[in-house]
């Protein structure tokens, strides 16, 4: 692992606490080493002075911090508002067919990481991506092409990030496999009756005293809601 | 109409990046002078009178701000914002890469206004070369005397520390930022207490938008009427606005605040494309409700668009021509919102999420007709009940495209029973 000691310090010494210093510091490691391994988060708890569950938990909060390894080019187009009224599903379909892979996932030779990010701030020149954090504007299914070809040859101006490790087909964990709190699993979804497609964990009371409950205690629990609703209207909620 | 008047003259014509022309024009004369002669208390006092406003969205009096400061002889912190990431906002990042030195600037004013010694930019993750070219404008500035032990040969030091945001929109709100810089997860915190009394490090602390700080010079030089005396009643003075959607000329452009829609949608940005009706347009960032034709005669300031149930937030115009899909729009800003809540908050939490397997499931055409009242239901239902805006910040835009783009939801809708 790469030798930061000396850096780390002088970025320490910024601040009036240590601990401001973590992701100034992570940020280095990730340079260096492609992405957050965990050995960087340890040396950098080291530093600062805190646990290592501490570092870890910061990281985890930030999209930019990758704590497993990612391709050579992180190509991040822009799905938000601006972009998306502008041609940007189209660019992003575009990517997928290209590279044959979808959002957060790496292509197999290692070269490639994918991903649809929110509004990067230049919605001005849309549909627009970052490769590498440097910024592409205007983007054509063209402009892809050249740049797919451009980066597979080498000639491509942005440098290639650092890659330590090869990487595995997503850095990130998908969204449909987090588990969502227990209690709303197993019930049926007030949108899918019947079925169990609704993770999100919100009952909507209506839908589900509608079409879940027997009909014994329906009646019961519909004037229960009435009141709670009722109540929180004239609480200026 | 002269849309480039204040802090953005020059841009794009000079390289503003470097000292040297930035000193060419005048820039760190006023920092001088007022380091050199005048009291803190006086430039609050200018401010204060100039009427200027926070840029960043909520548009607090900055000089206001500044006086909640307690005066306990305990360190205080000048924090600038420019962690800009609100959909469609797009002049913070212009800033920051094409005139670093006004926010340079702005920041040492500021810091020294409110007699503080280390001050700190927030600087976006994402914005890798405005961070490269702010780190060499900071650079500069410390070479020539403004920044470290004795600015200008006085007596007033002021550390100036860079921070680099590591990809998370919830760290533009105050607290969450504080947070942030403090090394942690980018949560917001409770108020009160509020950053001025308890900010970085549980120090006194004012968190200012770049774009607020830029004004600092240009109102010092040039005296609080002479800002005040442009805009309305209770909106003062000139606001970068960023327009982007549906028209020929998207970009930055520096208007009096007041100006209408209509002027700044046909005049400052070319109007819409040839051909093409205006829908709508979101006239304060992605967390703003929509306006529509009825309004274009609304003057673009604060109190105004309060006035018509939406607000101006980060100064973000979004125009939508009748190309547009509402659902995917909405979708496009509902899923911003839940990817970017922190999870502090059920509401916010599993509400926006909530909303986005909804907007997706009617896209993919298993909509049923009361999902309509449904998606206004549950983006109500989360709104006031966060600790930070940002669950609150669902249901204006929702709300008021479902309402009157029914059909667009509708059209969705296939079974023949519901639509």
């Amino acid at each position: 692992m790469i030798d930061l000691t000396s850096e780390a310090k002088e970025i320490i010494a910024r601040y009036e606490d240590p601990r401001s210093a973590t992701l100034q510091i992570i940020w280095r490691f990730q340079a260096e080493e492609g992405y957050v391994s965990a050995e960087a988060m340890k040396q950098t708890a080291e530093w600062i002075g805190v646990p290592l569950a501490v570092v870890e938990s910061t990281v985890s909060f930030y999209t930019l911090m990758f704590r497993k390894p990612v391709g050579k080019y992180m190509l991040q187009v822009c799905r938000n508002l601006s972009c998306s009224i502008n041609g940007a599903e189209d660019i992003m379909a575009y990517f997928r067919e290209q590279l044959g892979i979808g959002h957060l996932e790496t292509t197999a030779d290692g070269l490639f990481s994918y991903e649809e990010v929110e509004c990067l701030a230049a919605c001005d020149r849309a549909p627009c991506m970052q490769v590498n954090l440097d910024f592409v504007y205007d983007l054509t299914p063209k402009m892809v092409d050249d740049m797919l070809a451009a980066i597979r040859g080498g000639t491509y101006d942005v440098p290639p990030m650092v890659q330590t490790q090869k990487p595995e087909r997503t850095w990130s964990v998908p969204k449909d496999t987090v588990p969502k709190s227990p209690g709303a699993q197993h019930v049926p979804s007030p949108n899918d009756p019947g079925g169990i497609g609704d993770k999100s964990g919100v009952i909507m009371l209506d839908r589900f005293v509608r079409d879940v409950t027997p009909d014994r205690s329906r009646e019961r629990l519909v004037k229960d809601g009435r009141a709670i609703l009722e109540y929180e209207d004239g609480h200026g909620h | 109409m002269d849309t480039k008047p204040v802090l953005m003259k020059g841009i794009g014509e000079l390289n503003l990046r470097s000292i040297d022309v930035y000193k060419s024009q005048g820039g760190y004369e006023m920092l001088e002078k007022a380091v050199k002669t005048m009291q803190p208390a006086d430039i609050v006092s200018i401010i204060d009178k100039s009427g200027l406003r926070g840029r960043g969205g909520a548009g607090f009096p900055t000089g206001r701000k500044w006086q909640f400061l307690p005066d306990n002889g305990e360190p205080r912190y000048m924090v600038c914002n420019n962690d800009e990431a609100e959909p469609g906002t797009f002049k913070d990042h212009m800033l920051l890469e094409e005139t670093p030195h006004q926010i340079i600037e702005g920041m040492i004013i500021g810091a020294y206004a409110i007699r503080s010694h280390h001050a700190f930019i927030y600087i976006r993750g994402e914005f890798k070369r405005g961070y490269e070219i702010f780190c060499k404008a900071v650079e500069e500035a410390r070479a020539a005397g403004y920044i470290g032990k004795g600015i200008c040969g006085t007596g007033y030091d002021l550390e100036l520390t860079i921070h680099r945001g590591s990809g998370a929109y919830i760290c533009g709100e105050e607290t969450a930022l504080l947070s942030s810089l403090e090394g942690k997860r980018g949560e917001p915190r409770l108020k009160p207490p509020f950053p001025a009394v308890k900010g970085l490090y549980g120090k006194p602390t004012v968190v200012n938008n770049s774009e607020t700080l830029a004004y600092l010079m240009p109102i010092l030089r040039n005296g609080a009427e002479w800002f005040s005396s442009v805009g309305t009643e209770r909106s003062k003075g000139y606001k970068i606005v960023s327009i982007s959607g549906h028209v020929k000329k998207p970009g930055n452009y520096e208007v009096p605040l007041g100006t209408t829609l209509r002027t700044l949608i046909d005049e400052c940005a070319g109007g819409l494309r040839d051909g093409r009706t205006f829908l709508a347009v979101q006239p304060g960032g992605g967390s703003s409700a929509c306006l529509f034709e009825e309004h274009l005669d609304v003057p673009y300031d604060y109190e105004s668009l309060a006035k018509n149930g939406t607000m101006l937030g980060s100064g973000a115009i979004v125009v939508f021509d009748d190309t547009t899909d509402f659902v995917k729009a909405a979708l496009a800003l509902v899923r911003f919102f839940s990817h970017e809540s922190c999870g502090q908050c059920t509401p916010c939490r599993e509400g926006g999420h909530w909303l986005e397997l909804m907007l997706e499931r009617i896209l993919e055409g298993k909509g049923v007709a009361s999902d309509i009242e449904m998606l206004l239901s549950v983006s109500h239902q989360i709104t006031g009940i966060n600790l930070c805006p940002l669950g609150d910040s669902i249901e204006p835009f929702l709300a008021s495209v479902v309402k009157r783009f029914e059909s667009h939801f509708r059209k969705y809708i296939r079974e023949p029973q519901y639509a």
